[in-house]
């Protein structure tokens, strides 16, 4: 066995996934130094970080997307790795660069595959030329509004505007017909230059109910590719998702399907010399038919469930990738899955129009089931302000299959005490309730089309609140 | 000990606590009333007992569930309302009281007066202490401004529905 030296790395995120991170480099005995903002003085990750370091600042380009100020960070702290997490930094590839000539390590994929997946258009050019389908469309930005409605014409509408530099479901904009494409190009175009920092946009076709589909990938720097099985993400919303699972029920017991979609993703890597976790985006039509969308070049929000169904500790591989060591798999017939792994988002939103609700949590405690796993940065007294994400934690259940791990769900869901906080919680329990999702065959348009949030029971419960006020008085007796 | 819950449309909840019973050191049994223009429209008995630190309620006595342990919220969370929560005094300019008027909405006996005639007091500064029910309750100022009269003193012993204090703008 070798000894590896012990590496400082420094954690460019916050919440739930840095205090993940942050596990994860105890765990594999680095120095984990965590980051805190003047807005966020109280970050509840830190708690798991070795070190704790103040990035001035209160708005999110100031900090948690300031390039030179994290590497400057970077440097007067002698850090020798960055995770990025999911969002902010996570795919931008002018940080790849700047830490690259700093000489120091990006926990993530190498610079060429950052920058070639990052941008849709080239991604999408590179999965055509792999000989991997993608969904009829603009080669490239589309450079003016005229253009936009050539193509969409060409492919038939419904067509999609999507941000060339986009994900996360912003800077995208399904148009049924040519009035829609006029009213909205400007917009999207604006609303991709705004979060983005990048005003192209493609114009690609919209495929009819639809599943989203994406594969697990993990590749290390010896050229080793392996996936880790599919996941479903179709319950969504705005085009987020808020309801993971895997393995995808739409795929079911179709193993050749399975395989053929698993490999296609690996096919994507190997052909862009991937080299950390990511994620390969898929579209599946009713037909089974699917295209690829994107690659995500970072470790995913709902990666949790993957790590349920196979065992592997993704954070940490991906960790072990970047420093060039041993992932420790053999080959891809190693790695099995079992059971089923379910994940609910919980946002600090309104159940019913799911817009963020941010507020103070005035009390939280858990009461879960046997083969739960709750990742989140929620603790009595935390305020969720509008600078974030409204994500305040990730509720994840395994069984055996798919009927158990939903019941598992809907206890752990029930036993998940949050008060003075809307969350989106009461529309989850609907949801697993609800037919379409028991069954296993809902699209990304199940929240359109059933609209859980109608059934939303807001009725007020007078039992509800003694409850709540016996216990604020037995705080205030000293009980 | 008397509940205001007030919802953004100023639709109002007055939820009672009528009584308190200390059964031990660890179980204590409450009373609630909903009332809806003066009249109960609901009522229920609820326990709460201590568990391994936590706090656990039932109605019954037999069945028990977890609550989530809070301080005195400003806040309560219906699914998708959130109510201002009032513990013990009804916020002034509400339901026809004069703004800055503090009234008192229980009998009691004043503790302790927390300012004097000419401060300048924010919104939710603590002005007065009032015990009722065995409790001292934190009165507090519903508007921000200028302490005008002070019409009762340290040790007065109040009905329901005495002017204590008037705040108005400077």
């Amino acid at each position: 066995m070798t000894t590896i030296k012990k590496k400082r790395i420094l954690i460019a995120n916050r919440g739930e996934i840095a205090t993940r991170i942050a596990k994860a480099i105890k765990e594999l005995n680095h120095t984990s130094v965590g980051i805190w903002t003047d807005n966020e003085p109280s970050a509840a990750h830190l708690e798991f970080c070795h070190e704790w370091v103040r990035l001035e600042g209160t708005t999110n380009a100031e900090t948690y997307l300031n390039i030179p100020k994290i590497i400057e960070l970077c440097k007067k702290h002698k850090i020798d790795a960055v995770h990025p997490g999911y969002g902010f930094l996570s795919e931008n590839g002018n940080f790849v660069k700047a830490l690259d000539e700093n000489g120091i390590i990006f926990i993530g994929p190498n610079t060429k595959a950052t920058s070639q997946m990052g941008d849709k258009a080239i991604s999408k050019q590179l999965a055509k030329k792999a000989g991997i389908p993608t969904v009829p469309g603009s080669a490239d930005a589309v450079p003016t509004l005229d253009e936009a409605i050539k193509i969409s014409k060409e492919i038939g509408y419904p067509v999609m505007l999507k941000a060339v530099a986009g994900g996360g479901g912003r800077g995208m904009r399904v148009c049924h017909h040519e009035e829609d494409v006029r009213k909205n190009f400007e917009v999207v175009g604006r609303e991709a230059q705004s979060a983005f920092g990048n005003a192209g946009l493609l114009v690609e076709k919209f495929i009819l109910n639809p599943h989203h589909i994406e594969v697990q990938i993990l590749a290390d720097k010896k050229g080793n590719v392996f996936h880790f099985f599919e996941r479903e993400c179709s319950v969504q919303r705005r085009n987020q998702k808020i309801i993971e699972e895997a393995p995808s029920p739409f795929i079911g017991e179709d193993e050749a399907l399975r395989t053929n979609i698993c490999e296609t993703a690996v096919n994507l890597a190997r052909a862009v010399g991937y080299d950390s976790a990511g994620t390969v985006e898929f579209i599946m039509g009713e037909d089974k038919k699917f295209y690829f969308l994107e690659m995500n070049t970072r470790i995913q929000v709902e990666h949790p469930i993957t790590e349920e169904i196979t065992g592997v500790d993704l954070i940490v591989c991906m960790i072990q990738a970047a420093f060039g060591e041993d992932l420790g798999i053999p080959n891809q017939q190693w790695i099995r899955r079992s059971g089923h792994a379910i994940e609910c988002r919980i946002c600090a939103e309104d159940p019913i129009t799911m817009l963020p609700a941010p507020g103070l949590v005035t009390g939280f405690e858990t009461v879960f089931p046997q083969g739960t796993r709750f990742d989140h940065c929620l603790f009595r007294g935390l305020k969720v302000t509008p600078d974030f994400d409204p994500m305040v934690g990730k509720l994840v259940t395994k069984g055996i299959i798919r009927e158990v791990a939903m019941r598992k769900m809907r206890a752990a869901l029930d036993g998940l005490l949050i008060e003075g906080l809307k969350t989106n919680i009461p529309l989850h329990k609907v949801i697993l309730k609800d037919e379409p999702f028991i069954r296993g065959n809902y699209t990304t348009k199940y929240i359109e089309e059933y609209r859980p949030q109608d059934r939303v029971n807001v009725e007020l419960q007078p039992d509800g609140i003694y409850k709540i006020l016996a216990g604020v008085e037995a705080r205030q007796m000293g009980l | 000990m008397r509940y205001y819950l007030i919802d953004a449309d100023k639709n109002e909840l007055i939820v009672d606590l009528s009584s308190t019973k200390i059964h031990n050191a660890d179980l204590v049994e409450y009373k609630f009333s909903t009332l809806k223009e003066n009249k109960e429209i609901h009522a229920s008995t609820v326990f709460v007992r201590k568990l391994a630190g936590m706090y656990y309620s039932s109605f019954d006595g037999i069945s028990w569930a977890k609550l989530a342990r809070q301080e005195i919220p400003t806040k309560m969370l219906n699914v998708n309302k959130v109510y201002d929560l009032y513990r013990g005094f009804k916020p002034s300019g509400l339901a026809g009281t004069g703004a800055g008027e503090m009234v008192t909405q229980m009998p009691g006996k004043i503790v302790k007066i927390q300012t004097k005639i000419g401060d300048k007091v924010s919104k939710g500064q603590t002005l007065v202490i009032l015990e009722a029910m065995k409790m001292e309750n934190e009165i507090k100022c519903g508007i921000d401004g200028v302490v005008k009269a002070i019409h009762v003193n340290v040790g007065q012993a109040l009905e329901q529905g005495v002017l204590m204090l008037e705040v108005g703008k400077p």
